[in-house]
């Protein structure tokens, strides 16, 4: 009988055999190398639309004492409008543009977060980026959430012992 | 020994400062605003007698005040500081800007010398930064960018 030989599984060397799961100096370590952000708290969000005025949008920023707003098209992020926006462009001329839509000024093309990255990765955004606020996306591209310094602490907070 | 030891022990000094504008409390928001731009900062410290701080504009300070449509020119910055307001030595324990942090959510965390004089700031992203020193293997290798990780990989 032609075709591939039986193979013996008695002599299968199963490549897993010697695995070892990584070692952890401490439990911080491991939430930040193997926790997901999905584990962490990541909402309420803020959001507005591309086309919302810079009068509104900063208006919204002030009554929701936010740092930042999701710019949200059809369920896909497009941009977020920071305090810094505010500071850098808009500050000096803002009767000028009050009436402009959010989207002339927003940074587009944000720095994000995946749902299934670890957290370390959204400590990353903050620290070694610099941004103060990250958006969190699911695998479809879709908004799950926004994490900050204080959302990444309170996490970390329970396994500091 | 846990790291809340090491936040216990170790002290601001060792958080990275960062310099802020530093203003009296008649300075216009106007000028203020020039000064944040200009070192990058998302806040200035005003200042007393002593040159110790006496309370913060920030960028939240400057959206509240657009919020009300009010002039920045017509504004002092010490008629608009920011609520979130915390002092702090910089030989006292790094656990103070963490809990500031944590718990009270702010950003900004003043910083003086021992005889209360501005040093400079620190904050979320002092402590940040100082969670990823001590964490490297977790923290710095990550890649950062807009796509996920699997569509970085090279190959099939």
């Amino acid at each position: 009988m032609s075709g591939t030989p039986q193979s013996d599984p008695d002599d299968f060397d199963d490549p897993l055999s010697n695995y070892e799961p990584t070692q952890y100096a401490s439990e911080l370590h491991r939430v930040l190398a193997e926790e997901s952000i999905d584990s962490m708290r990541s909402t309420p969000i803020a959001e507005v639309t591309a086309d919302t005025t810079i009068r509104d949008a900063t208006k919204k920023l002030s009554e929701l004492k936010v740092s930042s707003l999701l710019v949200i098209d059809d369920e896909k992020l497009v941009g977020i409008f920071t305090e810094r926006d505010v500071l850098e462009k808009v500050a000096e001329n803002y009767q000028e543009l009050v009436d402009h839509p959010v989207s002339e000024v927003m940074s587009a093309d944000p720095t994000v977060v995946y749902e299934t990255d670890p957290v370390g990765m959204a400590l990353a955004g903050i620290a070694v980026a610099g941004h103060r606020h990250v958006p969190v996306l699911k695998m479809d591209g879709t908004v799950l959430g926004i994490v900050s310094p204080k959302r990444v602490l309170r996490h970390l907070s329970p396994n500091l012992d | 020994m846990g790291f809340r030891n090491e936040l216990e022990q170790d002290t601001i000094d060792s958080l990275p400062l960062r310099d802020a504008a530093v203003v009296r409390p008649d300075t216009t928001a106007s000028e203020a605003v020039r000064l944040m731009r200009e070192t990058s900062l998302g806040c200035a410290i005003i200042i007393g007698p002593g040159d110790a701080p006496i309370g913060l504009f920030t960028e939240q300070s400057l959206v509240d005040l657009l919020a009300r449509d009010q002039s920045l020119d017509a504004c002092v910055v010490g008629d608009c500081v920011d609520p979130g307001f915390l002092v702090v030595k910089s030989g006292d324990p790094v656990s103070r800007v963490w809990d500031a942090v944590e718990r009270d959510g702010l950003r900004f965390v003043c910083v003086t010398d021992n005889d209360g004089r501005s040093k400079g700031v620190t904050g979320q992203r002092g402590i940040a930064e100082y969670l990823a020193e001590r964490f490297p293997q977790q923290v710095l290798v990550q890649r950062l960018g807009n796509t996920p990780w699997m569509q970085q990989r090279e190959g099939a």
